[in-house]
C-alpha cells in the first residue's frame, strides 16, 4: 500500500533548519558589511549624495585607470604563462623536464602576496639582483640604471604569485581531456605549439576564464604589493582605500572606492558568465 | 628486384613501466596492403599500431617507412593517419573544419582545401552536415568524421585503432565495408586492430594474431581460418571445441584408438603422445548413433545433448563427449538426454601436439602447412 504524502510545511522544515546557521553566518558576516560599506558610500556629512563619487573622479580617475591597467596586463601575462606551462606540462616529451616543472611551478601558491612583495623589492631595486644580472650581460649601465618599483614591479608580482594557481587549474583540466583529441592532432601534422592553440586550450577555455577571473578578484584586493613595490604615484585603488581611512579616516571615500572596485571586479565576472553562456548555446 | 616493404617493423619490443608488452614484433607490410592485427584484449595489438603512429617510444627494435628509419620521429613528421577508438574529435570544431585541418597544417589555399573538403564530405556521405559540431552528430558519422579526417591529407598510411567498436551493429556492418572499399579505390596501405574475428576477416587481406605480445600466426583470412598453426590461433578463430586425445603408436603407425566416446582414427605423421582436437561447432555434422560408419579419415564421436537453444537459423546444441563439453549445430532440435553422433571432416579437425604451457603452441604434422605459393596482397 502506498504510503500518504507528507505535507509540504513538514518536508520542508528540517532542510530550512539545516541551511539556517549557514544562511545566517553569509546573511551577517558576508552581505550585511557588503551593504553597510555600499550604504556608507553614499553617505555624506550633509547626508545623502554623490559627493564621494566625485571626489573619486577628482582625485583618483588615474589610479583607477592605473588599476585597470596594471590588472589587465598583469592577467594576460598569467594567460600566457599558465598556458605555456600546462602546455608544457601536457605535450612535454621530456619526462624529466616535466617532473621538474611539474615540481617547482607550485611553489609561489605558499608564499604569501607580502614575502613576494618582499622578495621582489631586493630583487627589482635599484642596486638589485635584476640590475645586477642585466649589468653583467651588458644590458643595464650602472650609472644610469634606475629601479622597477613602480607599477611593472605590481605586474611582476602579480605574475609571479597567480600563475601557478591558474596553472593548477588550467593543467588539471588539460590532464581531463581526452588524450585522443591532441593525438589526433599531432597525428594530422600539427606541431605540439599548433595543437596548444589549436585543439587544447580551446577545450580548457572555460577553466582558464575561472582561473583569471578568480586571479583578477585576488589582485583587486591586494594592499602590501602596490604599497611595497610601488613608490610613485598613480597607485591602486587598494593603497588609495587604505591611504583614505589611515590618513584621513575617511570612509566615506573608502567606501566609494570599494563601490568601484567592486563595480570593476562584477564587470569581469558579468564578462565571464557571458563568455560561459555564449559557449554553452 | 624485390619490392621494398612500404612499412616494416623489425625486432619491436615495447612496454609500460616494468612490463613488457611487445616481445619482438617482426612485421613487413607491402604499400596497398590491408593488414588486420587481431587478438584480445592486452595482447598488444594497440600498442603496435601506437607505436608505428609514434605514440609509444619502443624499448628495442626499429619501424621503417620505406627503408627508412622512423624509429625515433615524432607523430607529426611520421606522415600517418590514425583513426582512434574514441573518435577523438575536436568539440569546439566543427565537421568541415575537422576535415580540413590536416589540409591547413600543408599550406594549401583556402579554395583547395574547400574543393577537398567537399569532395570527401561527398565520398563519406557527410554532405550538408559540414557546419555541424561533433555533439550534434551521430555515433556512424562521428566515426565517419574521423575517417573523414585522417583520409583528407591523402595517407599512404591509415591506422586504424578499433574505429568500429563503439557503433552499434547495422552501422558497424555499413562501415565495415565502406572502409574497405575506400581502402582498395584509394590504394592506401591500412593497418587495423580489432578483437573482431569476423571484422578481421571480411576487411583484410591478410591477418596478423597477436598473443602475449608475440605474433602466433601471420597469413590470409582464408589461410588463418583454415590452417590454424596453434591450438589457441584455431581457438580464437572459433575452433573453440576442445577434446584432450592420447596418440598411440600401432600396426600402420600412429593412431587415435577406439573408446567409448570415439572410433579409431589414423593419424599418420603424428607422434605418440597427448594430442589437442578442435574444431568449430559448424564444422561437426550431428548424425543418429546407428548411421552408417563416416568416411575414412572422419573423426566419429559419441555423446549425449545436454541442452538446446535456438539462436537463429539452426539450433545450437551442447554435447557431453566423454568428459568433454563441446557445441554443434543441427537442423532439427533434440531432447537433452539423446544419444547422438558428431562426424568431424578432416579439413575441419585440427589436432596439435598438447604443449605443456595448455596453449597448443607446437603444430601437430597434420596442421604444418603445406607450402603456398606467394600469394601477392596487391
Amino acid at each position: 500500500m502506498p504510503s500518504p504524502a507528507l505535507p509540504r510545511h513538514r518536508s520542508a522544515l528540517p532542510g530550512l533548519l539545516l541551511v539556517a546557521p549557514a544562511l545566517a553566518m553569509v546573511l551577517v558576516f558576508f552581505v550585511l558589511p557588503l551593504a553597510a560599506s555600499v550604504t556608507g558610500a553614499f553617505a555624506t556629512e550633509e547626508g545623502r549624495s554623490l559627493a564621494n563619487f566625485a571626489k573619486i573622479a577628482d582625485l583618483y580617475l588615474p589610479d583607477i585607470l592605473f588599476t585597470l591597467l596594471v590588472i589587465g596586463l598583469s592577467t594576460l601575462l598569467i594567460a600566457v604563462f599558465s598556458l605555456a606551462i600546462a602546455g608544457y606540462l601536457t605535450l612535454g616529451r621530456n619526462p624529466r623536464a616535466v617532473a621538474l616543472l611539474r615540481w617547482l611551478y607550485r611553489w609561489p601558491l605558499f608564499i604569501p602576496f607580502i614575502v613576494t612583495a618582499q622578495v621582489l623589492r631586493t630583487f627589482l631595486a635599484k642596486n638589485g639582483m635584476l640590475n645586477g644580472g642585466l649589468e653583467l650581460v651588458g644590458l643595464v649601465d650602472p650609472a644610469t640604471a634606475s629601479n622597477w618599483l613602480d607599477g611593472r614591479a605590481i605586474v611582476f608580482a602579480f605574475v609571479w604569485k597567480q600563475t601557478p594557481f591558474v596553472t593548477l587549474l588550467v593543467a588539471g583540466a588539460m590532464t581531463s581531456l581526452d588524450r585522443g583529441t591532441i593525438e589526433a592532432a599531432l597525428n594530422m601534422g600539427a606541431s605540439r605549439l599548433r595543437t596548444l592553440w589549436d585543439i587544447v586550450t580551446p577545450q580548457v577555455a572555460g577553466t582558464l576564464m575561472t582561473g583569471l577571473i578568480l586571479s583578477i578578484v585576488t589582485m583587486m584586493s591586494v594592499l602590501s604589493v602596490p604599497m611595497m613595490l610601488n613608490a610613485t604615484a598613480p597607485t591602486t585603488i587598494t593603497a588609495d582605500i587604505a591611504f583614505r581611512i589611515n590618513a584621513y579616516g575617511d570612509y566615506g571615500v573608502a567606501n566609494a572606492l570599494g563601490v568601484v572596485s567592486l563595480l570593476m571586479t562584477s564587470g569581469f565576472a558579468i564578462l565571464y558568465l557571458r563568455l560561459g553562456l555564449k559557449e554553452r548555446t | 628486384m624485390q619490392e621494398r616493404d612500404h612499412l616494416s617493423v623489425e625486432g619491436l619490443q615495447a612496454g609500460y613501466g616494468a612490463g613488457l608488452v611487445l616481445k619482438g614484433i617482426d612485421l613487413a607490410v607491402p604499400k596497398g596492403q590491408f593488414v588486420a592485427l587481431l587478438g584480445s584484449s592486452g595482447c598488444g595489438k594497440t600498442t603496435l599500431l601506437r607505436s608505428i603512429a609514434g605514440f609509444e617510444t619502443p624499448r628495442a627494435g626499429r619501424i621503417l617507412r620505406d627503408g627508412a628509419e622512423i624509429t625515433a620521429l615524432p607523430p607529426d613528421r611520421r606522415g600517418m593517419s590514425m583513426v582512434f577508438q574514441s573518435y577523438a574529435l575536436w568539440p569546439h570544431k566543427t565537421v568541415a573544419q575537422h576535415i580540413g585541418y590536416g589540409l591547413a597544417l600543408r599550406g594549401l589555399p583556402r579554395a583547395e582545401i574547400a574543393a577537398r573538403v567537399a569532395e570527401v564530405l561527398a565520398m563519406l556521405g557527410l554532405a550538408g552536415l559540414e557546419g555541424r559540431k561533433p555533439a550534434a552528430l551521430s555515433g556512424g558519422q562521428r566515426q565517419r568524421v574521423a575517417l573523414g579526417r585522417a583520409l583528407a591529407v591523402r595517407p599512404d598510411i591509415l591506422l586504424l585503432d578499433e574505429p568500429l567498436s563503439n557503433l552499434d551493429a547495422r552501422i558497424r556492418l555499413q562501415l565495415r565495408g565502406e572502409i574497405r572499399a575506400l581502402q582498395q579505390a584509394l590504394g592506401i596501405t591500412a593497418i587495423h586492430v580489432t578483437h573482431d574475428r569476423e571484422e578481421a576477416m571480411v576487411m583484410a587481406d591478410r591477418i596478423v594474431i597477436l598473443d602475449q605480445g608475440v605474433i602466433r600466426q601471420d597469413g590470409s583470412p582464408e589461410e588463418i581460418y583454415n590452417r590454424p598453426n596453434s591450438g589457441f590461433v584455431a581457438a580464437f578463430m572459433g575452433a573453440e571445441n576442445l577434446l584432450a586425445l592420447e596418440a598411440v603408436a600401432g600396426d600402420g603407425g600412429v593412431r587415435l584408438p577406439a573408446s567409448e566416446w570415439n572410433r579409431a582414427l589414423p593419424l599418420p605423421g603424428l607422434r605418440p603422445g597427448p594430442v589437442e582436437a578442435r574444431f568449430r561447432a559448424e564444422a561437426a555434422v550431428l548424425q543418429p548413433v546407428d548411421a552408417p560408419e563416416a568416411a575414412p579419415g572422419v573423426l566419429s564421436l559419441f555423446g549425449r545433448v545436454t541442452g538446446c537453444s535456438y539462436p537463429g537459423g539452426c539450433w545450437r546444441l551442447s554435447l557431453r563427449i566423454g568428459q568433454a563439453q563441446v557445441e554443434a549445430l543441427a537442423p532439427m532440435p533434440h531432447v537433452p538426454g539423446s544419444a547422438v553422433r558428431l562426424d568431424v571432416p578432416p579439413a575441419q579437425l585440427f589436432l596439435f601436439a598438447a604443449p605443456a604451457d595448455g596453449r597448443g603452441d607446437t603444430h601437430g604434422p597434420r596442421t604444418v602447412p603445406e607450402p603456398q605459393p606467394q600469394r601477392s596482397f596487391r
